[in-house]
């Protein structure tokens, strides 16, 4: 039976826990202080370690918080991050996503820095400033770096953050044994989707979507052990999916994957989000990286990745690239359809369409279909935010949610 | 004809039949040892980048499980200019160079938007009674293309 609007509005018929607000993806108050409370306090990825091989390697990052940063490696091998804002008149000092710079040189007034975010020259610095002022007042500001789990290059921007391992956790105890060896990046895309990051996440958290893929119903819905994958949660809003068999030449034109991944059963599936935004996926071969970056309430920039095994032969690295793209690429089966769906939520619920609710009210178990991986998302948003995701617009502060 | 113009011509049908998802149409135009390929490169990472890859086989799999999938239904539209066309007579084959560009035409209201540019690198069979396409690489600049595309370009 249809709804009228009185009915449309009620709230679901649920616990507090299994269900949100569509507010919590359209409203610009919300965004602003998920960038301070929640992209503000989190570790985040940067980059990874391959990017970065040699001495003064850097990488440009804008970071889900606000500030443009500076990834760079230097001369003692060390990966440290800053602003990419000179102290002087605000420039940006590097402009290209990555290069290698021994001395960072501002275009506008030729202020240097060095690798360390040392101020090394200010030109024609003691006819201008005399005495006042002087290069150790005018260092880079710098950003808590550290690599691990897989060689990402995690970056936070809170002076106060608790360790990247504290973080962390045991989340990724999944994937302790399959990330212990130097992995390269051989994909690199960005996508800019009109939707807002917790519904990419939200996918990335649920698996009862698997509806939209056929590649995914055909080689795994179909398949013994699907319904038995679980959730689990951890802290800080972490979750992982566990392991299952895929039957990949169970799809047409695609065949049972060959080359593997260490430590992982041939045809195996590990998924491990980590909160807000970043998502693990190792599949048989290839582990893929989701960087969610948000842009506005409703525009999300994703920077995707594809990482192998730095030891790989050319004929391994050429096999992982195909199992890559068959459903990851741009023009890959699954990716174009989860993006797909992420951009009808957009759609669907951009600011005053009167959409209401999202319902995450499965309960199976903690198995594949169950939205628990989202619930356990949205307590952990919740406690950060001090806002209730079913009603975060009201004023007290957000009760614990389990 | 010379050849000059039956491989533009070529070229072009490959782009047509492609816009107007006659998948048999275009696959008729490729010869048996056919290799398509996607490639770019990122500056992010400093690499090399293959998007998608295919013999000819693999195209018509491709083709032929579209339907099976949820995919954007807005209509591209391939405009490609030929370049250069160089060929080896001894070979019996040409090594063609085109402009592409790829627009996207909204369903709900017809906007058209660029939605790609880059080059087709193509290796062409001379060998029978009208030129094949024996290997093309879509060469992409463009990398942003947002909620990406299940149709090859």
């Amino acid at each position: 039976m249809s709804r009228n609007s009185t009915q449309w509005n009620q709230r679901p018929d649920f616990p507090d826990t299994h269900f949100v607000s569509t507010e919590i993806y359209t409203n610009e108050q919300i965004f602003r202080e998920e960038q301070a409370k929640v992209f503000g306090t989190c570790w985040i990825i940067a980059c990874h370690e391959s990017e970065l091989e040699n001495a003064y390697d850097y990488r440009t990052f804008n970071h889900p918080a606000g500030a443009p940063l500076i990834v760079i490696r230097g001369e003692d091998k060390t990966v440290r991050s800053f602003y990419n804002i000179c102290p002087h008149r605000g420039n940006t000092l590097l402009y290209e996503p990555v290069g290698n710079a021994k001395r960072i040189t501002c275009i506008f007034h030729a202020w240097s820095f060095n690798a360390k975010g040392d101020c090394i020259d200010i030109s024609r610095e003691k006819q201008g400033y005399q005495d006042r002022f002087s290069c150790d007042k005018a260092g880079l500001r710098e950003v808590k770096t550290s690599i691990g789990y897989g060689g990402f290059v995690w970056v936070n921007v809170d002076d106060d953050c608790c360790s990247l391992q504290d973080y962390i956790g045991d989340a990724m105890s999944s994937l302790d044994e399959n990330l212990n060896m130097p992995l390269e990046v051989f994909h690199y895309h960005q996508a800019v989707v009109n939707t807002n990051y917790k519904l990419w996440h939200d996918t990335n958290s649920e698996f009862y979507h698997d509806y939209m893929h056929y590649f995914n119903r055909i080689t795994g819905m179909i398949q013994p052990g699907y319904f038995d994958r679980k959730y689990t949660g951890f802290p800080n809003g972490h979750a992982s999916v566990g392991s299952m068999a895929i039957k990949y030449d169970a799809y047409e034109g695609s065949k049972e994957r060959g080359v593997g991944w260490p430590g992982l059963a041939p045809g195996g599936w590990v998924l491990i989000d980590i909160f807000p935004g970043m998502t693990y996926n190792l599949r048989t071969s290839v582990l893929r990286m989701d960087t969610a970056i948000p842009l506005g309430p409703n525009k999300l920039l994703i920077e995707f990745r594809g990482l192998g095994l730095k030891s790989d032969t050319p004929e391994q690295r050429a096999e992982r690239v195909r199992d890559h793209n068959q459903i990851w690429g741009p023009f890959g089966r699954n990716l174009h359809e989860d993006l797909l769906g992420v951009h009808g939520q957009g759609l669907a619920m951009r600011d005053r369409t009167d959409s209401k609710w999202v319902i995450h009210g499965r309960e199976e178990n903690m198995t594949i279909h169950d939205e628990g991986g989202m619930r356990h998302f949205y307590a952990e948003w919740g406690r950060r935010m001090g806002r209730k995701a079913h009603d975060p617009l009201t004023a007290e502060e957000a009760s614990a949610q389990v | 004809m010379d050849h000059r113009h039956a491989i533009s011509e070529l070229i072009s049908r490959s782009c047509m039949t492609l816009d107007e998802k006659k998948f048999a149409d275009y696959l008729a135009l490729c010869d048996e040892a056919y290799r398509y390929r996607i490639t770019a490169y990122s500056p992010e990472i400093r690499k090399e980048m293959t998007w998608l890859e295919h013999d000819r086989a693999g195209m018509q799999s491709l083709f032929g499980s579209l339907p099976r999938h949820n995919s954007d239904q807005s209509p591209l539209t391939r405009h490609v200019t030929v370049y250069t066309v160089s060929e080896d007579a001894a070979a019996q084959q040409a090594e063609v160079i085109s402009a592409l560009q790829v627009f996207r035409t909204s369903l709900d209201g017809g906007v058209t938007e660029l939605f790609a540019v880059g080059r087709l690198y193509d290796k062409i069979s001379l060998a029978g009674d009208a030129p094949r396409l024996l290997d093309r690489n879509v060469r992409l600049q463009t990398r942003m293309l947002g909620y990406g595309y299940h149709i090859p370009f």
